[in-house]
């Protein structure tokens, strides 16, 4: 009895916090797919199949491109540096901000075309089309930036685990003893073992660039956008049949997703004979290459301090005629614009305390109330709440919250911001709460501590670099939401991220600058301070 | 064929933890050193193999067939190591492992065919390694290494974390090889009963002394 009413307290807020919205978001959208007239209408579209080839080819490309990116750096620096500690600051960039600052940087009248012009004696911008290029490519890059620190710290961590690391050290020393140089140690004894191991994050990696709003709409293409704009501008649309044919549209891209993905992995398993051909083609002398390796790492940290100058400069200079390197005259109209009226900042910071403090709170109750033989279960959940695109799962949230009357309300938004962040905070803190040594209860149980005093004076301390480092991710994650929040506010509510999404379309260049510095430092305050609480 | 140690030695830091010794293996021979765990003898392993870490380091030269080990990569070094741990390839079959060290160019296949049947392992070549028992993943372990025709052999302890019955089965089996291949060899070990009868053993002495015993 006491065991049943436990669990029940254990899943009761977890089920009406997280698992209903989401539940109700994927039903509700599901339903939206019987509309017949809709899926007519969006292959009727006449953007639809370059859009699609275009979401498609963006997120793939940037996926394949930033994995071998990741490993070229992890590869080349093996055993050098403690790369996953000082990525963290890269990670924290939200996408937007960075694609915001990045598309300050290449377009025509941006920093590369003034350092060109200068050298070059240009006195006009020059004619290339950067940001928001026909074929993405400028999307694909941002992409690609963004994503290689996260894949190299993925990697990085599973190199840092005792379990798998140390095993991989050791099979490095046999290889080597066998006669392979580390390109070769690399190619055919860490990147298969390490690969299957990032299928899921890879693949969320490769969703996410495949069904990306807020970056697209900063700097992708436009004639045609990408699909996932389509679908976005169908949802916000007035007309209720185009808004079905936004819904179908997102199912059909995340139908299109999942049958490439199940394509691919047929593909790997057929082609696997070549695969298994060049495991044994013999030992190979060649050694990670190191010079360019940390060369690459150099012009990522780089471009990552490039975009937090741009940002920092454009936010005070109004008047920056070309090509000088520096605005005309500084002035602070757009940050005492900030302070005059906060209030996208205060929602933005009101949504992250409120949905970092549950997802915080849900995580540990379900870790304290349910053994680790059921974590796999709602980890399937987390993984699918974010390899389904959040396109999807906002839009089936709006629909199913149109009934509820929860659209444009506050709590409606907390709950759809709450489905990424509480899946991002349950699988970061999953690893390091359950490897929490049981013999500490056993041991303060036996010094007369009750459960609830073991957990708050003993477990609670020693996990606090566990929770900091989570609330540090659910900070980022939470900030950078724009689908949800845009989708289920109605326009009714203003954040950060939605009002740098606004002012990326042209306007007020210091304000968007702003915005996307606010965005960068939230998320890089959180971080800092996780670290230092974590040692 | 012979490894020549010439004032090899292991430090930790400033502090010295195998003092400069000097000793030569023949072809064929396994020499025996022993000294508890921490003494420094795996470094001194590591140290040959060319992957000591660093606050370890070594001194001296050594000398594999009259080349000077200092000069080359580890990958280069042609020395094969056996360790505590089989340490096969979980990704590869049994056959892909034993390939994994023959050099290009030569008949690989043939070559693995003829260490299967050498370990008595036929048809095993498809499996996973997973589903080998402790004393076949040996084998394979030891015929990998021999596959890439190592100029000297490095032991780990390789038989510490077998049962009584399957460890004297191994060592002859490991010696028996090495000795029909004349390849020289060092074992490190804290227990006496893995030295091969009448091999040389030295033992490190709690002063870093390496001594004939």
């Amino acid at each position: 009895m006491m065991q049943s009413l436990r669990r029940l307290c254990g899943v009761l807020p977890l089920g009406v916090f997280w698992l209903l919205p989401f539940a109700v978001g994927v039903v509700a959208v599901g339903l939206a797919g019987f509309d017949g007239m809709a899926w007519v209408a969006l292959f009727l579209h006449p953007q639809f199949w370059p859009a699609l080839a275009l979401s498609i080819v963006t997120g793939s490309l940037s996926l394949v491109i930033s994995t071998l990116l990741a490993f070229w750096i992890v590869a080349g620096l093996h055993g050098s540096t403690r790369l996953a500690d000082f990525m963290g600051s890269f990670l924290s960039l939200p996408h937007l901000a960075f694609a915001i600052g990045f598309g300050f940087l290449i377009m025509p009248s941006g920093v590369f075309a003034r350092i060109i012009g200068l050298l070059a004696g240009w006195s006009e911008t020059p004619q290339w089309v950067t940001t928001q290029d026909p074929y993405g490519i400028s999307l694909t890059a941002a992409l690609v930036l963004k994503e290689v620190p996260f894949i190299v710290w993925l990697i990085a961590a599973l190199l840092a685990r005792t379990d798998i690391g140390e095993m991989l050290a050791k099979q490095f020393r046999v290889g080597q003893s066998l006669g392979h140089g580390g390109a070769s140690i690399w190619l055919r004894i860490f990147i298969p073992q390490i690969l299957p191991r990032l299928k899921w994050p890879l693949i969320v990696v490769w969703v996410y660039g495949a069904s990306v709003v807020d970056m697209a709409l900063a700097i992708g293409p436009t004639q045609p956008p990408t699909l996932a704009v389509i679908i976005w501008s169908d949802l916000n649309n007035v007309d209720q049949a185009i808004n079905a044919r936004g819904s179908v549209g997102a199912l059909f891209l995340t139908a299109a997703l999942g049958v490439i993905a199940t394509l691919f992995q047929f593909v790997t398993s057929v082609s696997s004979i070549a695969t298994r051909r060049f495991l044994v083609a013999g030992p190979s002398l060649s050694r990670a290459p190191r010079k360019p390796a940390f060369a690459l790492l150099a012009l990522f940290a780089a471009i990552y301090a490039l975009v937090l100058g741009v940002l920092l400069i454009m936010s005070v200079g109004s008047q920056w005629p070309y090509p000088n390197l520096m605005p005309a005259q500084i002035r602070w109209a757009a940050w005492s614009q900030l302070v005059d009226s906060p209030a996208p900042l205060l929602t933005s910071l009101t949504f992250i305390c409120c949905c970092v403090a549950t997802a915080l709170s849900l995580s540990v109750i379900w870790f304290e109330t349910f053994t680790d033989r059921l974590d796999r279960y709602l980890l399937g959940l987390a993984v699918a709440a974010l390899a389904i695109p959040s396109l999807l799962i906002a839009d089936g949230q709006y629909l199913a919250f149109l009934q509820l009357g929860l659209n444009g309300t506050w709590f409606g938004v907390f709950l759809s911001t709450l489905t990424p962040v509480f899946a991002y905070v349950f699988i970061v803190m999953r690893g390091p709460y359950r490897a929490f040594d049981p013999r500490y209860r056993s041991v303060s149980l036996g010094l007369n501590a009750s459960a609830f005093r073991f957990w708050a004076a003993v477990k609670l301390p020693l996990m606090k670099p566990v929770l900091a480092a989570a609330a540090a991710v659910g900070v980022g994650v939470s900030i950078a939401q724009y689908v949800p929040v845009q989708l289920v506010a109605s326009g009714r509510l203003a954040t950060l991220t939605t009002e740098a999404v606004t002012l990326s379309s042209g306007g007020n260049r210091p304000l968007l600058a702003v915005f996307s510095l606010m965005l960068a430092f939230v998320p890089l305050a959180a971080f800092l301070i996780a670290a230092r609480l974590g040692k | 064929m012979s490894l020549r140690f010439e004032n090899v030695g292991i430090a930790l830091g400033a502090k010295p933890l195998i003092r400069p010794f000097m000793l030569s293996i023949k072809a064929g021979e396994v020499v025996t050193l022993m000294g508890p765990s921490g003494c420094g003898k795996s470094s001194l392993l590591a140290y040959v193999a060319g992957d000591l870490e660093a606050p370890l380091r070594g001194v001296g030269r050594v000398v594999l067939n009259g080349v000077d080990l200092a000069d080359l990569r580890p990958e280069q070094r042609q020395v094969g190591r056996l360790f505590q741990d089989d340490l096969l390839f979980p990704h590869m079959t049994v056959g892909e492992n034993l390939m994994f060290g023959v050099k290009r160019g030569q008949p690989r296949l043939e070559m693995m065919q003829t260490a299967l049947a050498r370990a008595e392992l036929e048809g095993l070549e498809d499996r996973s390694p997973q589903t080998l028992s402790g004393g076949q993943r040996v084998r394979v372990s030891l015929m990998r290494t021999l596959l890439a025709k190592p100029a000297a052999m490095l032991l780990d302890e390789p038989f510490n974390k077998l049962d009584k019955d399957l460890r004297a089965t191994m060592r002859a089996y490991v010696f028996d090889h090495l000795l029909t291949r004349n390849i020289p060899c060092l074992m490190v070990t804290h227990d006496q009963d893995d030295a091969p009868n009448n091999g040389r053993i030295f033992r490190v002495a709690a002063d870093g002394e390496v001594r004939h015993v």
